[in-house]
């Protein structure tokens, strides 16, 4: 059972439903530490200061923000305290919205809400009425003291908080020259629609891989077991199907049946004479 | 130099005028051409056998293996009456057809080795059938790997050719690599026998793509692989004769080897393939050949079929 990393509840109206939080999506990124290239040590990090050169305690370090070039606002761990949202242990939802109306771009991070015993009931209860409704909760919420928009969302059988971007993190389009919608050619559109139907096909996640990382894992599993590292290479030459190898050398052998040995001498005498040898005459010299 | 010291020598019947036999072919071990000659007499008793009958292309180095060197396919003018050739219609323009030489006895051997012929390549088929190979072969290149992988992997083309109940002999090439043979009847034609050969090469790959490749161009393949050739098979392609002498510092030999070396060879750390496989050199493999012989003569040689295999294919893989 993997770990809560947070529980509280989701409120609308009248209703409270006591929920734990999970993560739902998990960065595979492969992790490395930094070793030394000569004797295989591992490398710290040392916290220096620029003017004195000396090894700074994490106590004595300060946040600065840089609002001009070389100078700082500092601020302590006060001022982050005072700015923090309360931390409310809930899901406030505010308001119901069509899932359509939502820009995708707008969603971040996924996470499992799953309910506490007490709570399974209305918790399924929202879910239907929520896939019935086509509907999506906006809700805010405070997650390590910083306050998000989230999507509450049903999802099969679960009920998904969607962390959101805000407004001001999404970047916008006239930033960028992209053509316009003008009237496309009935007939251009015709054809690339014939292309993308003849490519449509059931989007199966299961059937993508991360090649980078498997290689490098294997890799990594075969150096540890002590074995040669074979390179990480692109691509494989393609597979000759192997079936077909077999049925082009069923006709191989059956001409080499049907031709027999007749050509295996080319005066056709049985192959042991030695027809074709010929002893040299001094005069060839 | 003084010019052409000549020797005579009797090789059974026949007398041979031999040249510059103190000539040093081998600059760094001191080897001379009366040194190769010396070495091909005391093996002629079971190298021949394999040369007999076959097309032999020579590959000559009359200034040394450090000086370039010349293949020569058709028979040289100034030919001895008594050595037999093979003529073999030929796709160069310049001459219907090609004289090969065929190494029937001890004495043209001598004769072959007194033009420096260094390394002698011989056909997959023999003067009858000249377009039916008797054997079927793969050539193991190893790109930058270990002695290890190496055998590893000729291991699982032994178990591989094994399942569908043929037998594979192996030698080493006498340079970095392994010869894989597959005797055959000498029924089959070379694209059939290459198909076989294909589909087996292919199946390792599938099996260990980690440790081989298919790759011909040699920039292109992955270092630590072992490049499965299956394509060195046909009519007119040349294999290094078993007990042949390679170009190479110490004069290495190739040598057919037991499975069981090979599979020792798999618990070997030598990174260096070249180093183990000049363990067989024109200094010991005489003695070797006097005390064991020839692992591929008799019953050692054991031509099969290919159609009970493609049928064990079709079961396995189809």
């Amino acid at each position: 059972m993997p770990h809560a990393i947070w529980s509280g509840t989701i409120n609308f109206g009248l209703v409270t439903i006591p929920v734990k939080l999970f993560t739902a999506v998990r960065t595979n990124e492969l992790r490395f530490n930094f070793l030394h290239k000569k004797d295989g040590g591992r490398i710290n990090n040392v916290r220096r200061c620029s003017l004195d050169g000396e090894e700074v305690p994490y106590a004595d370090v300060a946040r600065g923000y840089e609002y001009e070039k070389g100078k700082y606002v500092v601020l302590g761990d006060e001022d982050f305290k005072n700015a923090s949202v309360e931390a409310t242990q809930s899901v406030d939802i505010v308001q119901f919205v069509d899932l359509t109306e939502i820009n995708p771009m707008f969603f971040d991070t996924p996470y499992y809400l799953e309910p506490e015993k007490k709570g399974r009931h209305a918790y399924a209860l929202l879910r239907e009425a929520l896939k019935d409704a086509n509907k999506v909760g906006i809700a805010k919420v405070v997650l390590r003291a910083r306050e998000h928009l989230a999507a509450l969302k049903p999802n099969g059988d679960a009920l998904v908080l969607e962390l959101m971007h805000f407004n001001d993190e999404i970047v916008a389009q006239s930033d960028f020259d992209f053509p316009e919608a003008e009237k496309m050619p009935a007939n251009e559109l015709k054809v690339a629609k014939m292309l993308i139907d003849t490519m449509s096909a059931t989007f199966e996640p299961a059937q993508f891989h991360d090649t980078y990382k498997q290689k490098l894992l294997g890799l990594i599993e075969a150096r540890a077991a002590g074995k040669e590292i074979p390179r990480i290479r692109g691509k494989a030459p393609a597979p000759t199907n192997v079936v077909n190898l077999m049925d082009v050398l069923q006709r191989s052998l059956a001409e080499s049946k049907s031709t027999g040995s007749a050509r295996g001498s080319k005066n056709g005498k049985k192959s042991d004479e030695k027809a074709k040898t010929t002893r040299r005459k001094r005069s060839a010299a | 130099m003084p010019a052409a010291a000549r020797t005579l020598v009797k090789v059974g019947k026949r007398e041979l005028s031999l040249s510059n036999l103190d000539k040093v072919l081998w600059p760094d071990d001191g080897y001379t051409k009366g040194d190769l000659i010396a070495y091909y007499r005391s093996v002629a008793q079971w190298i021949v056998p394999h040369l007999k009958g076959r097309p032999l292309t020579m590959e000559r180095y009359p200034n040394g293996i450090d000086a370039p060197a010349f293949w020569e396919k058709n028979a040289p003018r100034g030919l001895p009456p008594w050595v037999e050739t093979v003529a073999v219609p030929s796709d160069d323009g310049r001459r219907k057809t090609i004289d090969f030489i065929l190494c029937n006895d001890e004495a043209t051997l001598v004769y072959v080795a007194n033009l420096a012929s260094i390394v002698l390549h011989v056909w997959q088929s023999h003067v009858g059938s000249l377009e039916r190979p008797d054997y079927l072969l793969f050539d193991l290149d190893p790109n930058r790997c270990s002695i290890a992988t190496l055998a590893r992997v000729a291991i699982r083309f032994r178990d591989m050719v094994r399942e569908l109940g043929l037998d594979a002999l192996v030698k080493t090439t006498g340079g970095k690599g392994l010869h894989l043979v597959i005797p055959l009847v000498p029924q089959y034609s070379y694209d059939a026998a290459k198909t076989f050969g294909e589909l087996i090469a292919r199946r390792v790959h599938e099996e260990v793509p980690k440790l081989t490749t298919l790759e011909r161009t040699i920039a292109k393949r992955p270092a630590g692989t072992v490049m499965l050739d299956w394509v060195q098979v046909g009519e007119g392609k040349t294999m290094a004769a078993p007990f042949s002498v390679r170009p190479r510092p110490r004069a290495p030999v190739s040598w057919p080897l037991g499975w069981d070396e090979v599979e020792a060879m798999t618990r070997k750390r030598a990174p260096d393939t070249a180093a183990e496989m000049a363990r067989w050199t024109i200094e010991n493999v005489p003695g070797l050949l006097r005390k064991g012989g020839d692992r591929w003569a008799g019953r050692g040689w054991k031509e099969q079929r290919l159609e009970p295999a493609l049928k064990k294919a079709r079961q396995l893989w189809g």
